[in-house]
């Protein structure tokens, strides 16, 4: 907090040098270190140069008006707390001065106590407001640091017990009985499937708040769908299901984020592989016109239920009764319509229950001058 | 003589440090531990390591950047082989990585949690240089 010194100062602005000087006395007795001046303008030059927690404004003075000071002082200070001083009639100007900016009215002719009582009210919630003003920043930080803050005390722990398990293969790996050593590896799986979740969560946290980044740039989606082809090819090869393409060379750029792209693609294939049983097919296809550039992933899977396929991008939600083993995070889906939203394009699919699935990725075409 | 070359390991998980002491001990190499940045430094001054691992996240987000140059500025740090370790992934799409400006030099990144044979192979390259 920025307390210059301990006596908190009170700057009065009036133009009766009784008021000024009852005001000084009551105050001073309370240990507040008083400024007063008669004069307006002065009392503007004053406020900004001695920067008081707390002014009294005489809203009726003869050469300047009360109004037009708390106005300047409201923008000008911030943290200023502003009274206007009013006769009994101005009842009305005290509320638009509050509309203004002021904080309270001290009605006059007013006793010491009330002077103080306002004074200690005015501090009051000055204090209170620096004090939110604050608590925001300090829960704005906390909120960006969080998931990095998250993403460091959920990943130890999964990185320590995986360096654990790589360690005890090592150790004792040759004692180990067979059954035993199946145990580990299948623990070693399932953490390194908690492992994916956390990072997928982390992402769509990223994405959510606002730190997720994404460098777009004018990108060919030909190179980034072939990496993502290649990337997994081996799992297809290991499913036996056949992986097949057919990108169109010619295919106009997008604005893109490569890395987020990249993952989207592989996101989407890897879920037909799921799906998809030894022998089935998992192809790869694209298409443009003048608006749009369409990458068209189709599965010859088991499909998915019509009455599902409104919920398959929600967090966590799964199509029940396929194989179990093939569990993934179950924020893929969730993630990918998000990076699609953020390449202002869109995810749809299609489904037939037996046949297969198809989802369509729609990129708006960029055009380069 | 005995000829074991010596490990520095420099990490604030105490589990880490274990497990990967005993790949590192399997590996032939004696291990000293250290559990956080300052301590590392002393350690590495004590025992003059041939070779140290350092993880980039400790007491801070960058602790490991500040134990690296102070080893590189000393006279035990000065000339061995450094690995930094990483639990983040540096290449995926995170902003809140972002090395400190003159970043101090190390000899290799490894990401946690590190495969055992490409544990005790790196380090193994690094020592024969």
């Amino acid at each position: 907090m920025i307390e210059k010194n301990d006596a908190e100062h009170i700057l009065i602005i009036d133009d009766e040098e009784s008021i000024l000087d009852g005001c000084r006395q009551a105050l001073e007795k309370s240990g507040y270190s008083v400024i007063t001046t008669s004069d307006g303008p002065d009392g503007i030059r004053i406020a900004r140069e001695k920067k008081p927690e707390l002014a009294f404004v005489d809203l009726k003075m003869p050469n300047c008006s009360g109004m037009d000071i708390i106005e300047l002082l409201t923008k000008d200070l911030p943290g200023i707390v502003l009274i206007v001083i009013t006769g009994y009639a101005s009842i009305v100007s005290a509320v638009e001065a509050m509309k203004k900016g002021a904080y309270d009215y001290l009605p006059k002719p007013f006793t010491p106590d009330q002077l103080r009582a306002v004074t200690k009210r005015g501090l009051e919630h000055r204090f209170l407001k620096i004090e939110a003003d604050r608590l925001r920043e300090e829960k704005e930080r906390m909120e960006k640091n969080f998931i990095t803050f998250v993403s460091h005390e959920m990943r130890s722990p999964l990185v320590t017990i995986q360096q654990y398990i790589e360690t005890l293969k090592v150790i004792a790996g040759d004692d180990l009985k067979k059954e035993v050593f199946e145990i580990i590896e299948r623990c070693d799986k399932r953490i390194q499937s908690l492992q994916d979740l956390v990072e997928h969560w982390l992402d769509l946290s990223r994405i959510e708040n606002g730190t997720f980044s994404q460098a777009k740039e004018s990108l060919a989606l030909v190179n980034i769908l072939e990496k993502s082809i290649e990337e997994l090819n081996p799992l297809c090869h290991r499913r036996e299901i056949r992986l097949i393409s057919d990108i169109q060379k010619d295919l106009p750029n997008i604005m893109g984020d490569q890395e987020s792209l990249l993952r989207v693609f592989t996101n989407i294939i890897g879920n037909a592989t799921k799906y998809t049983p030894a022998g089935g097919t998992i192809s790869v296809d694209t298409d443009f016109d003048d608006y749009y550039i369409y990458v068209k992933i189709t599965d010859t899977g088991s499909g998915i239920p019509q009455d599902k396929l409104p919920f398959i991008f929600e967090p966590f939600y799964r199509v029940k009764g396929k194989d179990e083993r093939q569990r993934g995070s179950g924020l893929g889906l969730t993630f990918s319509r998000k990076i699609m939203e953020a390449h202002d394009g869109k995810i749809e699919v299609t489904s037939k229950e037996g046949e297969g699935t198809t989802f369509i990725l729609k990129f708006p075409r960029l055009y380069e001058l | 003589m005995d000829s074991k070359k010596k490990i520095l390991l420099i990490d604030d998980d105490k589990d880490f440090l274990m497990a990967t002491k005993l790949i590192l001990e399997k590996g032939g190499y004696e291990v000293f531990l250290a559990e956080d940045g300052h301590s590392g430094v002393e350690t590495a001054k004590s025992v003059n390591p041939d070779l140290a691992i350092i993880d980039m996240m400790m007491e801070t987000w960058s602790e490991g950047f500040n134990v690296v140059s102070q080893l590189r500025t000393s006279e035990s740090g000065k000339e061995i082989p450094l690995i930094m370790l990483s639990a983040v992934d540096l290449q995926g799409p995170y902003q809140s990585f972002e090395p400190p400006e003159n970043l101090p030099t190390v000899d290799m990144v490894l990401h946690k949690p590190i495969k055992a044979d490409d544990l005790i192979k790196y380090v193994g390259q690094l020592l024969e240089k």
